[in-house]
């Protein structure tokens, strides 16, 4: 009996692994290390590649400004969008789990926004947002207002992006968290309310605690994807002159975006570029231990 | 004073759900359009022009640009699924000692993003001598860290040990209790899995941006930019085609609302 467990235990976890093991190490491990390599390089993609060694890195820690206020900008527009996403997301689903009837169409609808094409998304956000024609200062200017140049102005632009996030992945979390308040036990709203305790009591003291595992599940993977963000920024812009890079001032140029421009734009920097993904990799591998250690805090309690 | 708070809660969600669908139905109303107009109308009444934007992208490339994302979603969806369910399987029906050790790998593969190789992923598939075609676009979704990890904690809430170990004294295979009594179990999580793959990929914009160079290979996404040209955007043509794109995760996300939502968050939650 004991052998073959030992057999069962021996290969099949082997083969059963292997494919994503596979897949993993060729199309998402090797280039990133391949991409350590050509971070000391000076190499536009076509020309001789020439050694610089960790000259990349020096500009960029000394004298890169763009690397360092793109960070900014993508830290900018996580911190305002995806908190109010997180936090409106929570409020719904509470509103929502009294509903009886509507439920799941009132779910489905909420949810649309997460399956809609960025492409689409970028474009009717320019299209609301815009300073002559755009819908939003059309509204404004019948209000008696002046229109505002939300999409052409650094200050407004970045927020703008927030409410892209904001409007995409409230429906979202709001979903993760129906279905968290769901899981949790009647009895315990029963016991509450016997005890006198009010609706908004019982929601800061068991739903909120109770949901502790989805809200740090949703925190860590909004963090990765604030730190990927590109799609919606580049979008916004994508139907302007191509000669913008960053919205105005720059003030929309996230990581990945400034990566990709440096990449694959007019005046393609490959090595430097990936002296930028690799110092990237190092600020998200911080952001994951850290992460990670909340996760299996959250296994041993 | 129930009755009025009731009515506000009602009203909160539906002014919630409007401005969730607002920019929805502008993009369909809006490709209703001829492009100079859309701005002089109220865009949020449909007009009549529907016809002539569908015939102008059906003129261009749009049919192989649509079948050529279909291509790669189907592919990225069936395999990542198969080979995330795998690893879903693997880490919890058998025991080894390599397996805290894999589980810490996995939890690393969800976290780190896949742009960042993307550089070197692109030289690769350039020396291998596939960059001009969509096979790059579909093998960077197949190692999914986020679906491994998904699977590994859907497995654990949905398959229930015992039956695979009366399975085996039966003496059926391990394959055939994979595909026979697995899948079955994690049938929801799967689907779940299957319509957030083939979401992202077909969404997907970066990697098409990259890795396109020429129209027969054009994504969507791609296919919607080329619309634009220096002289004239058609506005029109591009929402028609995007509302078009919409269409399938629509249709996918509709019929399989109710147990997508069960899936995605059995996932999150016992995770």
């Amino acid at each position: 009996m004991n052998k073959s467990i030992t057999k069962y235990n021996r290969t099949w976890p082997i083969i059963f692994l292997a494919p994503f093991c596979i897949c993993f190490f060729m199309f998402n491990l090797f280039p990133i290390l391949y991409s350590f390599y050509m971070s000391t390089l000076d190499w536009a993609g076509y020309n001789e590649k020439t050694f610089v060694g960790l000259t990349n890195f020096i500009i960029i820690f000394t004298k890169d400004t763009t690397f360092w206020s793109s960070v900014w900008n993508t830290i900018r527009i996580g911190i305002v969008g995806f908190p109010v996403a997180i936090v409106l997301g929570l409020i719904f689903a509470a509103l929502l789990s009294n509903v009886r009837r509507f439920k799941n169409t009132l779910q489905t609808v909420n949810f649309l926004p997460y399956i809609t094409t960025p492409v689409a998304i970028g474009m009717i956000f320019t299209f609301i947002f815009e300073e002559h024609v755009g819908i939003l200062n059309k509204l404004i200017e019948a209000l008696g207002g002046t229109a505002i140049n939300f999409i052409g102005t650094a200050r407004w632009a970045p927020l703008v992006i927030s409410f892209m996030i904001i409007w995409k992945c409230t429906g979202y979390f709001m979903t993760m968290y129906l279905a968290g308040i769901t899981a949790i036990s009647d009895d315990l709203y029963e016991a509450a309310k016997i005890d006198g305790a009010s609706r908004l009591q019982s929601f800061f003291k068991i739903t909120i605690p109770l949901l502790k595992p989805v809200t740090v599940f949703l925190i860590i993977t909004s963090t990765i994807y604030a730190f990927q963000l590109f799609d919606e920024a580049n979008l916004l812009f994508a139907n302007q002159s191509s000669s913008t890079v960053g919205g105005p001032n720059q003030s929309c140029l996230t990581i990945v975006w400034n990566f990709y421009n440096q990449a694959f734009g007019a005046n393609p920097r490959m090595g430097y570029a990936s002296a930028m993904a690799c110092v990237l990799f190092i600020i998200i591998a911080v952001v994951s231990v850290i992460g990670l250690r909340v996760m299996n805090g959250k296994g041993e309690e | 004073m129930k009755i009025a708070k009731s009515v506000l809660q009602a009203v909160t969600l539906i002014l919630i759900s409007l401005i969730s669908l607002m920019p929805f139905w502008l993009m369909f109303s809006m490709s209703t359009f001829k492009s100079e107009m859309i701005f002089q109308g109220n865009p949020l009444i449909p007009s009549n022009y529907l016809l002539e934007n569908l015939k102008t992208i059906f003129a261009s490339n749009f049919i192989r640009s649509y079948a050529n994302s279909f291509i790669i979603s189907i592919s990225v969806m069936v395999l990542s699924v198969i080979i995330c369910s795998m690893v879903g399987y693997a880490m919890n029906v058998y025991n080894f000692k390599a397996k805290k050790l894999v589980n810490m790998f996995i939890m690393m593969t969800m976290m780190v993003p896949t742009q960042i190789g993307i550089i070197g992923y692109m030289i690769e598939m350039r020396n291998l001598g596939i960059n001009n075609t969509l096979l790059p676009m579909i093998f960077i979704w197949l190692a999914s860290g986020l679906g491994a990890y998904w699977m590994v904690s859907f497995v654990k809430s949905a398959l229930p040990i015992e039956l695979v170990e009366s399975a085996r004294i039966d003496g059926a295979s391990e394959p055939r209790i994979f595909c026979g009594i697995a899948i079955p179990c994690i049938r929801p999580g799967l689907l779940t899995l299957c319509l957030l793959q083939f979401l992202w990929s077909w969404n997907s914009y970066m990697y098409p941006l990259v890795f396109v160079n020429k129209a027969e290979n054009y994504t969507i996404p791609i296919f919607v930019k080329s619309l634009a040209s220096a002289y004239r955007t058609d506005y029109g043509a591009q929402l028609a085609g995007l509302t078009l794109a919409t269409i399938p995760v629509l249709i996918l996300f509709i019929f399989g609302s109710k147990s997508f939502i069960k899936g995605l968050t059995a996932g999150a939650v016992k995770g």
